[in-house]
């Protein structure tokens, strides 16, 4: 399943001047990407098993790398941890 | 051979060449283990060796995008860059690699895109595309004295459904053929990155499947039917990332199918990738 907005959500934060904005106010970037309100909910809690579900698996690596979460920790949650 | 003739000279096959390539080669670099980073670095050199040693005047650099170029929008099959040039890599962390503008070759690269469709082959075209990493990589690690003009030839191995791996076979004879076609004096060499087996983003992320990549590279001197074989029944679990030896294919194919003399293969855990490197015999 693809999750359109989502995924382009995920695809526009390659660029690095709209990743600097995510991370300085993600909800006005979010306002912007008409998603589900869960979806938008599970965005802001970083749930990767969500998430994984809903997108390419390599616009979800590409995310959380955005975001910071370092590989070990992706790997852990993608595995359910 | 160059021909002596100009009134009837074509382009030549330089040969068939194939590198993996991950993020975390760039990323990570200085974190992957002393014996494994000196491998891959002579790995890379080596195979840089030989693609120079073929004196390649254009390389058509078979990758896939990883979302650089397309979206959800349109991604194609098959896209072919036909324009004079193409942007380096978009991403953040390639910002150090030395080239932000390749040339391309627009007449040979429209000459393929023309034999494709006169074929039955029907490929998407850009005028401008940016090499992400899975071009640029290998492309810096192999450390060229000199960048021939790059043909991007981008298939879809990242968003399924892809192109079936009997497909990506054809297009690389249909390249060879292209290239014995092309009017004109030009030596045009095959890169095909990505492989062997790693995977992205799903639960098996990190797992490198040294036994699928071992035997793939021993499939790769069978038949074409083992090969399509072994490959259809074994990707499924293998890893996304392992989709990615359709590139291979499409060398396989360009080179004959005679199979490839192995540079070098080795599972490399830090950089999560099974990491190969083959020059084709031709």
């Amino acid at each position: 399943m693809r999750d359109y907005w989502l995924s382009k959500l995920f695809f526009d934060l390659q660029n690095p001047a709209v990743a600097a904005e995510f991370r300085a106010a993600q909800e006005k970037v979010l306002d912007r990407y008409p998603v589900g309100p869960e979806v938008r909910r599970k965005v802001i809690e970083r749930d990767v098993t969500y998430l994984a579900g809903r997108t390419n698996a390599y616009l979800l690596r590409y995310f959380f790398y955005t975001v910071g979460m370092k590989d070990a920790e992706f790997i852990r949650k993608l595995r359910g941890g | 051979m160059r021909s002596s003739s100009a009134s009837c000279a074509v382009a030549s096959f330089a040969g068939a060449f194939a590198a993996s390539h991950g993020p975390l080669i760039v990323r990570d670099w200085d974190a992957i283990p002393g014996d494994e980073k000196t491998r891959l670095e002579k790995a890379f050199r080596e195979l840089g060796r030989r693609v120079a040693a073929a004196k390649p005047d254009v390389l058509v650099a078979v990758s896939p995008d990883h979302w650089s170029n397309f979206f959800l929008d349109n991604y194609p099959a098959v896209c072919i860059g036909v324009g004079e040039s193409n942007e380096g890599p978009p991403e953040p962390w390639m910002k150090a690699y030395p080239h932000r503008n390749l040339a391309g070759h627009a007449a040979f690269a429209m000459h393929v895109a023309e034999e494709a469709l006169r074929q039955g082959f029907e490929p998407s075209l850009s005028h401008r595309l940016k090499l992400d990493h899975g071009t640029c990589i290998p492309l810096w690690r192999m450390e060229l004295p000199q960048m021939p003009a790059l043909v991007p030839m981008l298939v879809n191995s990242i968003e399924p459904p892809m192109p079936s791996l009997a497909r990506c076979l054809e297009w690389g004879k249909l390249l060879r053929k292209a290239i014995e076609s092309y009017p004109g004096e030009l030596r045009v060499g095959i890169l095909a990155t990505g492989g062997l087996s790693h995977s992205i983003g799903e639960k098996t992320m990190g797992a490198i499947h040294e036994d699928f990549d071992r035997e793939t590279i021993k499939r790769f001197s069978s038949s074409e039917n083992s090969l399509l074989e072994y490959l259809g029944k074994e990707l499924p679990s293998r890893g996304n990332g392992s989709e990615e030896v359709r590139n291979w294919l499409v060398a396989h194919g360009a080179a004959g199918g005679r199979g490839f003399e192995l540079v070098d293969y080795l599972p490399v855990p830090a950089v999560i990738v099974g990491c190969g490197f083959a020059s084709w015999r031709v």
